[in-house]
């Protein structure tokens, strides 16, 4: 989707989104200089936008709680690699 | 059901400041993104909220302590959270390995297998750029260095290998788009187009043109320039020489793949001076006509 149309889904202002973006908050699709943004952009807008307006989080807080809530999916993700390649060499095991 | 202020743990006496700071205590730890792994977060988190959309404004709450309206109805619209989409299969570019990036460094299985995941997901390419370019003839078939002007005023240079042919596609790795977060730049793709030169003709690795060539050099021989892709070469006609006579040049085309060149054949036709030369009809005149009939053989 393009810049207007991820405003108004994320329900976001133009200087907000700028803010963001030059934060590295959002890390949008750059095509021939035009922004584009995908259902992730969205959904992780929402979640700043939770995280600044319901619980209060100042902008260096955002940063802290992104990199480290970007890292628990990095592990959550090869978690679940490992699970599936264990199932995978010992089916049967404990059967 | 309970009572909002019974979801937030506060008396019906709290102030304002209070319900917001239960209900802060609360959200942080419900929030669905900051528990991805909980599927029951979610719901805990909903009715916190609901709840809180109605103590939390003034309002609502004094409708609500008068009786007016309850706590039903008071659902904020729903989004898909953050982690849906996090622990997705497909990259993105916020996925994050620096949480294990240590263990990675060793060389066993368990190491190999996170750092396929992190080539899968962690590094999401910037996108390719699409350039057209025209070269020369024999720029294609000798190679060249060409300069790009892109339409951000930058410019690319641009290496034409020799032999190039036309429509070919040319990558220059990391010269496309930047990448996101980790990403590297995708690829700049040139496409290449070869100007025709109406002299020559290619065919595969060789190249072809048609000389032309006076009366007196078909007949008696003689040294002729002839242009190649690179250059003019001097070669010889020899004596008797007639049209359609083709001559080799050799390693004047393009490059073969596994090395070598193709050849240029030079194909020869004789041109008759322009317009009446009555010097010529005279010496034809003289020139016993019928001695050769070259429909003779059988060609028309």
């Amino acid at each position: 989707m393009n810049k207007q149309q991820f405003l108004s889904s994320a329900g976001l202002e133009l200087r907000t989104l700028e803010f963001w973006i030059e934060q590295q908050w959002l890390l949008p699709d750059r095509v021939s200089d035009e922004d584009t943004f995908s259902e992730t952009d969205v959904a992780r807008a929402h979640l700043i936008h939770d995280l600044k307006g319901d619980f209060g989080v100042n902008d260096e807080g955002i940063d802290v709680i992104l990199h480290l809530v970007d890292q628990l999916h990095g592990l959550r993700r090869a978690f679940e690699l490992l699970q599936k390649d264990m199932q995978r060499s010992s089916p049967r095991q404990g059967t | 059901m309970r009572s909002p202020y019974e979801i937030l743990g506060v008396a019906a006496t709290a102030s304002a400041a209070d319900i917001q700071k239960a209900y802060r205590k609360l959200a942080k730890k419900l929030h669905p993104d900051l528990n991805p792994g909980d599927k029951a977060a979610e719901e805990k988190f909903k009715e916190v909220t609901a709840a809180y959309d109605l103590l939390g404004d003034a309002d609502k709450r004094k409708r609500f302590d008068a009786g007016e309206i309850d706590a039903s109805g008071a659902e904020r619209p729903q989004h898909r959270y953050y982690r849906d989409f996090a622990n997705a299969d497909q990259a993105h570019p916020y996925a994050d390995a620096s949480g294990y990036a240590d263990y990675m460094d060793s060389d066993d299985a368990f190491a190999e297998l996170l750092r396929r995941s992190e080539q899968a997901r962690a590094n999401r390419r910037g996108r390719d750029l699409h350039y057209s370019l025209t070269v020369d003839f024999a720029d294609s078939i000798t190679g060249a260095s060409k300069r790009l002007t892109l339409p951000d005023g930058g410019t690319l240079d641009v290496t034409i290998p020799p032999g190039l042919v036309d429509g070919q596609i040319l990558r220059l790795r990391g010269k496309g788009a930047p990448g996101a977060g980790k990403g590297g730049p995708g690829d700049a793709l040139i496409e290449v187009e070869v100007r025709p030169d109406p002299r020559f003709t290619r065919e595969g690795d060789d190249i072809s043109l048609e000389l032309p060539i006076s009366l007196s050099e078909a007949v008696l021989g003689g040294k002729v320039r002839v242009p190649t892709p690179t250059g003019d070469v001097t070669m010889t006609v020899p004596k008797g020489s007639n049209t359609g006579t083709t001559m080799r040049l050799r390693g004047k085309g393009a490059p073969h793949v596994g090395g070598g060149h193709g050849d240029e054949f030079v194909r020869l036709k004789v041109v008759l001076p322009k317009g009446p030369d009555p010097e010529l009809e005279a010496f034809v005149e003289k020139w016993d006509r019928k001695a050769f009939n070259p429909r003779e053989d059988g060609a028309s």
